[in-house]
């Protein structure tokens, strides 16, 4: 192989590579609204029934600054709580704000649980804001976000 | 050419790395959320399907039997794989035993690229886990001689790039960034000592054998064959570099 | 009901009556969001996703949720429980193709 030729193909796909997956998945996602489509204002406001969320200090969101690749993001919710019969967490909800189906999983606790927590990983199409909404059982609601950086590269 | 070849991979890397490295350097905190998931891998599954598998063909007694040692040192003896096994005359993967323990029971050998003959080698493998990679390349003649030949292969420049595995995995080069991932030192990352593992964006768990044929894809080199005197020369030379590690498998990786 | 591997994993190992122990969920799922274009034959490869999983123990539901397509593949669902007496801790999941599937666990406090 030329050197000329191989130092070309080398920086180019270096260059290219890193930016084709972004651009694919974006264009991919304003082509399809699907049935599960929905902005992240929606889906609260399909939660909250139009309820302010509050940010607290008792919902501890924890997710990745900058997440190496976006097939696997974890995502952790504690909220402190007694988890008794008067006093639980209800549910907790989290969603990925610029993914074509922001809504990730609504998991409803129960005082049996004893703990209010929910762990699991998310595929993240991109860079955005993570967030959790957390049901009280006294009809409050709690809200707490994050912005994760979704890198993309690595040789395949 | 050569020489020119490793001056001009060697630019575009650094230049890479000036232009990506810092953005994307991920904290302590974020990888500590990363080693957290090694609590529940999802390949956890596969190592269960593995056991459940391998209790088909007589479980850890039956391999015990077949290599001629005792059930207790079982955990030790798998941790130095690959080793020359007698019985079969060459140096062996674990994956290669495995299947001479199925067709010395008449059954048909997993063939070594199936998800079964994986899940079996990591089931397998994790009996070694907490013990330490114990390879002997000096153990005789045939180990002498696949070290030599694994390290050949590592070393041996080919395919559309030109590229070897030491391209990338040479210390000179360790650290630099390669399209945001930083180049790893097969030894410090114990890549022998992690594999078979998890790997995220492919939603699926490799052997290193594996592992090292989707490296040699990716750089545009011919795949070599799993279970073939080559690859099982470069498993051997690549396990040197994590000697002495702890084995915990299965890993998990990007 | 359907076979699907998955595992059920509580930590500790051992734990007395009345404590509180991590449950993780495992699956082996492909979790297709619906939007992926398969590289060989360039269609579009159909959503399909676990969509709903029941955690319940000795016949009382502990926790319910809620699955959407976001969540990755093979994944992994983690909460707390709060053990009352010895029993049958039962998952029972579904996913959006009408499959639906149950994993149980036995579980024995000590103390």
């Amino acid at each position: 192989m030329k050197r000329r030729d191989f130092f070309k193909t080398l920086t180019s796909a270096v260059a290219v590579g890193a930016a084709l997956p972004v651009m694919s998945f974006a264009a991919e996602t304003k082509k399809h609204a699907g049935p599960n489509a929905f902005s992240y204002e929606q889906a609260l406001e399909a939660i909250t029934g139009g309820k302010e969320p509050k940010k607290s200090s008792r919902a501890h969101l924890k997710v990745p600054e900058i997440a190496e690749n976006g097939a696997v993001v974890p995502v952790t919710i504690e909220v402190d709580s007694p988890m008794t019969a008067d006093d639980y967490v209800k549910a907790i909800h989290i969603f990925a704000t610029k993914n074509n189906n922001v809504r990730c999983i609504d998991a409803h606790l129960t005082p049996a649980n004893g703990k209010a927590m929910l762990a699991t990983r998310i595929k993240l199409g991109g860079t955005q804001e993570v967030a959790a909404l957390v049901e009280l059982s006294n009809g409050e609601f709690l809200v707490a976000a994050q912005s994760v950086k979704v890198t993309i590269g690595g040789c395949g | 050419m050569k020489t020119l070849v490793s001056i001009t991979l060697s630019a575009a890397i650094l230049t890479s790395a000036l232009i990506a490295g810092e953005q994307f350097a991920m904290s302590d905190k974020d990888r500590a959320m990363y080693a957290e998931l090694l609590e529940a891998n999802p390949a956890d599954i596969m190592v269960a399907h593995g056991e459940e598998l391998f209790e088909e063909i007589g479980s850890d007694a039956a391999l015990a039997k077949f290599l001629d040692v005792s059930e207790d040192d079982l955990p030790k003896y798998i941790a130095g794989f690959p080793r020359y096994v007698e019985k079969l005359k060459i140096v062996s993967g674990l994956g290669q035993v495995i299947q001479a323990l199925q067709a010395s029971q008449g059954l048909k050998p997993s063939k070594l690229d199936s998800h079964d003959s994986a899940d079996m080698l990591a089931y397998v493998k994790s009996l070694a886990n907490d013990e330490k990679i114990n390879i002997d390349i000096n153990a005789n003649s045939h180990m002498k001689a696949a070290y030599a030949l694994g390290k050949e292969v590592f070393e041996t420049k080919r395919g559309g790039r030109g590229l070897a595995c030491l391209s990338c995995h040479s210390t000179d080069i360790v650290g630099g960034v390669l399209r945001t991932q930083p180049l790893p030192d097969l030894g410090s990352v114990k890549a022998a000592a992690t594999w078979p593992a998890y790997r995220m964006t492919k939603s699926k768990m490799f052997t290193l054998q594996g592992r090292m044929q989707q490296c040699m894809h990716a750089a545009l080199l011919a795949k070599i064959p799993k279970g073939s005197k080559e690859m099982v020369a470069l498993e051997v030379y690549v396990t040197t570099m994590s000697q002495g590690k702890t084995i915990q498998i299965p890993g998990l990786k990007r | 009901m359907g076979k699907m591997q998955s595992l059920i994993k509580i930590k500790p190992k051992k734990f007395k009556d009345g404590e509180i122990v991590k449950v993780n969920f495992m699956v082996m799922h492909p979790m297709e969001t619906g939007m992926r274009k398969d590289k060989k034959t360039g269609k579009i490869v159909p959503a399909h996703y676990i969509n709903n999983i029941k955690f319940e123990y000795n016949g009382k539901v502990i926790t319910n949720m809620t699955v959407w397509e976001s969540v990755s593949a093979n994944p992994v669902f983690t909460t707390y429980m709060k053990i009352n007496g010895k029993g049958k801790l039962i998952v029972t999941f579904t996913d959006n193709k009408g499959g639906s599937y149950e994993k149980s666990k036995k579980i024995k406090p000590k103390g």
